[in-house]
């Protein structure tokens, strides 16, 4: 029997910074360690506590790699670390996004604020699938211009025509300028929906966001047309084991850790209170 | 549910004291009445068939999943591993605490720390007398653990408890029934999830958890509670232990999460969950009540909240 709660020592091999208290941080645990899109790990600061985290792209020679925000005590311990520090790793734990959904299938990827991260992962993914010829299209709400994580990325690879992307912004004096394939509205993200042309019918959604994100827009993207199987949200929650025993993750009497993160909407309807 | 369990064997004196000379050698705990009143799990001080089963005021799950236990530790860039548990063994358990168990064995079915314990662990349940406190229920659930024993009766409950028996010498087997206290079965209300769902917005869970002070005691009676915590202790040497701790969903902090939003804010909340916990279950064990009916939280609780009566009043029946 494997024990679940026995890190793994990882490598803080490299610290890219991105926006301001959101810097890409990547691991290279001691023994390889698989991570899908939409599924997390706990890191533990020996010492400080853990957290759980989503990769924000593929495991890529070994590394595990997430964006992650200085948002309280543990990760503002993980923000003083220097490459070469050793961490601890545990997982994977968790459903990720189902990959084999999105197979033929346009894809849809609503992020809101520093949701963008786990979506990153997804989206890597997607663009890794060589035989991928289906639409990608990001909807992307932050609250300022500044605080839109991988920004450039997004523009790049909409320039490439290999995405088709949309910001939100609920403040800015000016919007930035982007490349003119880009649309950057004010307002929130679900608006970016309004005039967007896809087809419902034949796209898979993926959201991540804010709690209140979801109260909205997941009932707004079946209404549009999306089947309630297709359309997923990855549910935050504080979670402590990652493997279904703790409790603290728990709502509509199921694990969020081990039954999710990700769930359908079809599976949200039936779990009374969990959005 | 487990009123025949076989074999369950007759057995002689000799029999007997070869047994209890085998149990005494696991250096058992056993629920102990001391000097304060309270009841203990603790190393047994007289012979283990003078024991009788009693409700410790902390139940058997501290055994198994201590209020804090060590996980690993981390020196020098390195995670180091468990170390093993010593055999042991506890006699003098309810036949409550027996179910119970068996809730945490499912719950914990993959935990290794857990099951190293259970592993080294032989489980003894004797007879208890029902307190005015208890409803235990037979039918509730399964039960866990290694041997039952009724004076000269003894029942096998696991291959360790069985192997065991044998080893002594038990050869006769008879068909009695595990001596239940006289349950109080049909007192213990139904409460179906629809009704706490429909319930959701209703006065009563206001007003149950008025008086509720947070305190937490109740979990930590309760045989089945078992959610805990991770925190981590430095050495002035440099290395850093990590424990879990029993943790309680009564505390402010169970389900907030960075940026302050907390999923289940206020102590009605936090009654409702408990009560969902132990009245239906979460995850694989879903369908399942696991309140054992011991009591233990009525009797603890100091402003007298009590799941059975909220359970009464949420399913419309009259108060018995
Ligand atoms: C599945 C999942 C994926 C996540 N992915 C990312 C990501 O890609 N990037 C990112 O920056 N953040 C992510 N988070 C949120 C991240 O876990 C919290 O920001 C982090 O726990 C904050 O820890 P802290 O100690 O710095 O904060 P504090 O507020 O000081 O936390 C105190 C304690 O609460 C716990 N805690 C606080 N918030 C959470 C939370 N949301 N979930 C679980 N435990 C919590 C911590 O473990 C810590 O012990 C994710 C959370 C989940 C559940
Ligand atoms: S009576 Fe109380 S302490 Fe005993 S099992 Fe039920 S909820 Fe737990
Ligand atoms: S969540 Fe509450 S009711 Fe469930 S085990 Fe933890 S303390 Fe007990
Ligand atoms: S994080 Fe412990 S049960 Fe989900």
């Amino acid at each position: 029997m494997k024990d679940a709660l026995q890190p793994v020592a990882a490598v803080l091999h490299n610290i890219v910074p991105m926006a301001t208290d959101n810097h890409i941080f990547s691991f290279l645990p001691e023994q390889p360690m698989a991570l899908a899109p939409g599924q997390f790990v706990e890191i533990t600061l020996p010492g400080v506590g853990s957290f759980p985290v989503s990769a924000c792209d593929q495991v890529r020679d070994g590394l595990i790699t997430a964006c992650i925000r200085r948002a309280g005590r543990v990760t503002e311990a993980l923000y003083q670390l220097e490459m070469g520090d050793v961490i601890g790793l545990r997982g994977p734990f968790g459903k990720g996004f189902p990959l084999e959904l999105f197979k033929d299938q346009d894809a849809l990827l609503i992020a809101g604020g520093l949701g963008m991260a786990p979506l990153r992962g997804l989206l890597q993914a997607l663009l890794d699938d060589p035989h991928r010829k289906a639409r990608i299209i990001v909807l992307y709400g932050s609250r300022e211009p500044e605080a839109l994580l991988f920004r450039e990325e997004l523009v790049e690879l909409s320039k490439e025509a290999q995405i088709e992307v949309r910001f939100s912004v609920d403040f800015a004096e000016t919007l930035p300028s982007l490349d003119d394939r880009v649309v950057c509205k004010i307002g929130l993200v679900n608006e970016l929906l309004t005039d967007l042309n896809f087809a419902p019918r034949q796209t898979v959604a993926a959201v991540c966001g804010p709690p209140a994100l979801y109260h909205c827009i997941l009932e707004e993207l079946a209404l549009i047309g999306i089947p309630a199987a297709k359309i997923f949200a990855t549910l935050e929650r504080r979670m402590r084991c990652g493997v279904g025993e703790c409790c603290h993750c728990v709502a509509a009497g199921r694990y969020i850790c081990k039954d999710g993160p990700v769930f359908s909407l079809e599976q949200l309807r039936t779990m009374t209170e969990a959005i | 549910m487990t009123d025949f369990l076989s074999p369950n064997y007759l057995l002689t004196p000799s029999t007997l004291d070869t047994l209890a000379d085998a149990i005494t050698k696991l250096s058992p705990l056993a629920p102990q009445v001391n000097a304060d009143g309270l009841c203990r799990l603790q190393p047994l001080s007289e012979g283990v068939l003078s024991s009788q089963a009693l409700s410790s005021f902390v139940p058997l799950k501290k055994v198994f999943l201590p209020p804090r236990e060590k996980l690993w530790s981390f020196q020098s860039g390195q995670f180091s591993a468990l170390k093993q548990p010593e055999p042991f063994a506890v006699v003098g358990v309810p036949l409550c605490d027996l179910q119970a168990l068996w809730y945490l064995d499912q719950v914990f079915a993959d935990d290794l720390p857990y099951q190293n314990r259970r592993a080294r662990a032989l489980v003894v349940g004797m007879p208890c007398e029902q307190d005015k406190e208890c409803r235990c229920d037979r039918q509730l659930m399964p039960l866990a653990g290694d041997l039952f024993l009724d004076q000269e009766h003894a029942w096998a409950l696991s291959p360790a408890g069985e192997a065991l028996l044998r080893a002594c010498g038990a050869g006769e087997t008879t068909n009695k029934p595990l001596p239940w206290p006289t349950a109080s079965a049909g007192t213990r209300p139904m409460l179906t999830e629809e009704q706490y769902r429909s319930a959701a917005d209703a006065a009563i869970w206001a007003e149950a958890a008025k008086g509720c002070l947070s305190c937490g005691a109740c979990s930590v009676v309760c045989p089945t509670c078992y959610c805990f915590d991770m925190l981590d202790e430095s050495a002035t040497d440099g290395s850093v232990t990590r424990n879990r701790s029993w943790d309680n969903c009564f505390f402010a902090e169970h389900a907030k999460v960075a940026g302050g939003h907390d999923f289940r804010s206020g102590r009605a909340n936090r009654l409702r969950f408990r009560m969902e916990h132990k009245f239906f279950g979460f995850g694989a064990l879903h369908g399942q009540n696991s309140c054992v009916g011991c009591g233990r939280c009525r009797t603890v609780c100091p402003v007298d909240i009590d799941l059975d009566q909220i359970a009464t009043r949420l399913s419309g029946e009259e108060l018995a």
